[in-house]
């Protein structure tokens, strides 16, 4: 099976599909230069000419209203942002705009717009270039939001968002770019709310966002060594969410723990935990676990980052202790 | 004729660097600045790898030595300047400490902001510099400092220095708008070095000056060759006293250039986005070399000046690493406290706890009408 990275596997999926239909294009700062967003653009201006893919002036407010016109008038665009803070200037287009368009046109008027939009960590990347709102985003009606963890999913996903009918915002981690996975090369899609199980298990359901999922697996194979079998399951999309797929593994297992990698307090952590009791409160064996990001804004120094952002040992220890076990010492 | 890059470059090497009737101390002063600014940036540069200790993103500023130096003797401990990514110019000609810089960007709890900024979104309170990497968004609050000077009726001044593309946000027209209708005492630094990362102005705007632009919501502009310190000095002193008389905002486009690349100590160019000829003719028309060869043609200042000059301030950079180095890392993080204060002294100053709530239940809602 052939292998991709996910940055790769976005390069491919936006060539494909402005292949398969020339209403798409794609806007956004440098998206026509050799780096090309790391690497996600690159060659698209060669081989579909500046018309389809264009530079946009540092202007994310108009840009995602550009977007917004440009669709009532036919067109597929996809929009790129290079950090998560920077698209901020145009929430007002998307939560005021674009999330309502559907609604308040009683379903007349669609508004295929795709926002590309990077977030997570860096060197230092420091409070304004770091932050992952996904729980906002998720919040908005009318707005498909996806945080596709692997090279597949983001590939098939981007797909699915540039040709479906509503606005869709793809969030993608820095960290998850140059890992590999097999990503057939047929256009095909993954489907909004559709949650995948990345692992079988039977004492504990770790649902994990985004860049928790490698991590995730990883703390599921350690303390698959110290006896604790654990299912771990990749929402892929949040808005629309499938709840069906962890509420059955729950079910099961009688216990949730989520990794989150944003922040606490009004976390889609906290949202997936809910909707579970909702349903099994009665049932679980021990309660709930979300780990996230500490309610802070994300400090500079790489002394504090270590802090700041959970290891597979915290999240190894938390979970120990939902069952009733030592924490292990870190390493550090 | 209207000055643009292509305008600056028709034209050819500059020569129109007059030090005529400028009092010494004042080109001693402006010389020293951009000499000290351009050895710290140059020693950074030399630091950053491969020792990689600096562990964050820095938009260095060689080459656009002359608006920070301007600024550096215009200012007054109590003004306020808010600047943009590119900051360290700003941050030192604000007088904030130079050690304080680098412990920051080394991520240590001794750095202007122990460490939780870094370079990019870095402040130093004490010195009233303020920074941030959001586009246009540290311009913006300028213009709010403006207003509360304005409201306090004192006789400070905010200034905002950024690039050209911070015009492509609205805010900034919002902000130019604002500034005017209110006079408030704002002084606008566009430094325009032609790029907005690899992007060139040319793709970004319509052709023209950003200044004339500006000029047509009513405040006062200049335009000029960036790179002349004695004229960009003579412009933003302008500026400076109007603002402080009371008579508005004034808009200063200032056309110079980056030597380095957009971020970091690495070069760019491999990115094909700008010319070796372009590059050459900044390089020759560099602000320090231009004002230098005035001084020295001019007997204000000899090679010999110039060598005591970079020794003291290179001795000032050794201090500044060994203080950076020798610091430690912050302490464990009490997120809480970092991001919320600990106390409020004026509300237990102004106000008393109550506890005789008593909300009456049986009221109705008075749902509004339509208007
Ligand atoms: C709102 C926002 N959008 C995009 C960016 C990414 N960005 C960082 S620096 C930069 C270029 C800025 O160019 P300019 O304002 O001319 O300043 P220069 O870097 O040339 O000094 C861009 C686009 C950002 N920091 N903020
Ligand atoms: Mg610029």
């Amino acid at each position: 099976m052939r292998k991709l990275n996910y940055g790769k596997a976005i390069n491919e999926a936006l060539g494909q599909a402005m292949e398969l239909c020339p209403d798409v294009i794609v806007l956004g700062q440098l998206v026509d230069y050799k780096s090309g967003i790391f690497g996600t653009t690159t060659g698209l201006v060669d081989r579909f000419g500046p018309k389809r893919v264009q530079d946009f002036p540092v202007s994310e407010s108009v840009m995602t209203a550009t977007a917004l016109g440009a669709s009532l008038v036919g067109l597929r665009p996809v929009l790129v942002h290079q950090r998560m803070d920077f698209m901020l200037y145009s929430v007002d287009a998307i939560a005021n705009w674009l999330a309502l368009w559907r609604f308040k046109s009683n379903g007349q008027s669609s508004v295929p717009v795709t926002i590309r939009v990077i977030v997570g960590r860096g060197w230092g990347q420091g409070p304004q270039h770091s932050k992952s709102l996904h729980a906002w985003f998720a919040h908005l009606p009318g707005l498909k939001v996806a945080i596709p963890a692997t090279a597949y999913d983001v590939k098939g996903l981007l797909l699915e968002s540039i040709f479906g009918e509503d606005p869709a915002m793809i969030i993608e981690n820095r960290s998850l770019f140059s890992m590999n996975d097999h990503v057939p090369e047929n256009a095909y899609r993954v489907r909004y709310g559709q949650a995948t199980i990345r692992r079988k298990g039977k004492d504990l359901t770790l649902v994990a966002i985004g860049v928790m999922v490698p991590m995730a697996l990883r703390v599921a194979e350690q303390l698959a060594k110290e006896g604790i079998d654990i299912e771990v399951i990749d929402p892929r999309t949040l808005t629309p969410f499938d709840e069906t797929t962890i509420c059955c593994s729950v079910a099961k297992t009688k216990r949730l723990a989520v990794a989150d990698p944003g922040w606490y307090t009004g976390s889609f952590a906290g949202e997936i935990i809910s909707r579970t009791c909702e349903h099994l409160g009665t049932q679980m064996k021990a309660a709930p676990l979300r780990v996230c990001l500490p309610d802070s804004h994300t400090p500079m120094s790489s002394a504090l980052e270590a802090r700041y952002y959970p290891s597979d040992e915290d999240v190894a220890n938390r979970i120990r202790v939902m069952f009733g076990r030592q924490p292990a010492c870190s390493a550090a | 004729m209207t000055l643009s890059h292509e305008e600056i470059r028709r034209r050819g090497d500059y020569r129109d660097l007059s030090i005529d009737g400028f009092d010494h101390e004042t080109l001693k002063k402006l010389y020293y600045f951009m000499l000290r600014l351009r050895r710290c940036e140059l020693a950074l540069i030399d630091e950053y790898h491969p020792a990689d200790e600096m562990r964050c993103p820095i938009h260095f500023c060689v080459g656009q030595e002359a608006v920070p130096a301007s600024l550096s003797l215009l200012l007054k401990h109590d003004d306020y300047l808010f600047t943009h990514h590119r900051s360290h110019g700003y941050y030192l000609a604000k007088g904030a400490p130079m050690n304080e810089l680098f412990a920051e960007l080394y991520g240590k709890a001794s750095g202007a902001n122990g460490g939780k900024a870094g370079s990019q979104d870095i402040s130093h309170p004490q010195s009233r510099v303020y920074g941030g990497a959001i586009l246009a968004g540290a311009l913006g609050i300028a213009v709010g400092a403006g207003f509360g000077i304005q409201l306090k009726n004192t006789s400070q001044i905010a200034v905002t220095g950024s690039g050209e593309a911070a015009t492509e946000e609205g805010i900034f027209w919002e902000a130019i708008n604002f500034a005017s209708v209110k006079k408030l005492p704002v002084v606008f630094v566009c430094e325009n070095n032609r790029y907005s990362t690899h992007s060139p102005q040319e793709n970004r705007q319509p052709p023209g000056n950003i200044s004339s632009r500006v000029a047509a919501f009513g405040v006062r502009t200049e335009t000029l060759f960036g790179n002349d310190v004695i004229k960009v000095y003579a412009a933003l002193k302008k500026a400076v006293e109007r603002a402080r008389a009371g008579e508005g905002p004034t808009f200063v486009e200032a056309f110079t250039y980056r030597w380095n690349g957009h971020v970091g100590p690495e070069n760019d160019d491999h990115i094909g986005y700008r010319t070796a000829d372009e590059i050459e003719f900044w390089k020759r028309n560099c602000p320090i070399a231009l004002l230098e060869r005035q001084l020295f043609d001019q007997g204000v200042l000899s090679q010999a000046d110039k060598e005591k000059m970079s020794a003291e301030i290179d001795e000032e950079i050794a201090d500044a690493f060994a203080f950076a180095k020798a610091s430690p890392f912050p302490e464990d993080a009490d997120w809480r406290r970092l991001n919320l204060s600990p106390s409020t002294p004026l509300a237990d100053r102004l106000l008393k706890d109550d506890a005789s709530a008593q909300f009456d239940q049986n009221q109705q809602y008075a749902i509004p009408g339509p208007y």
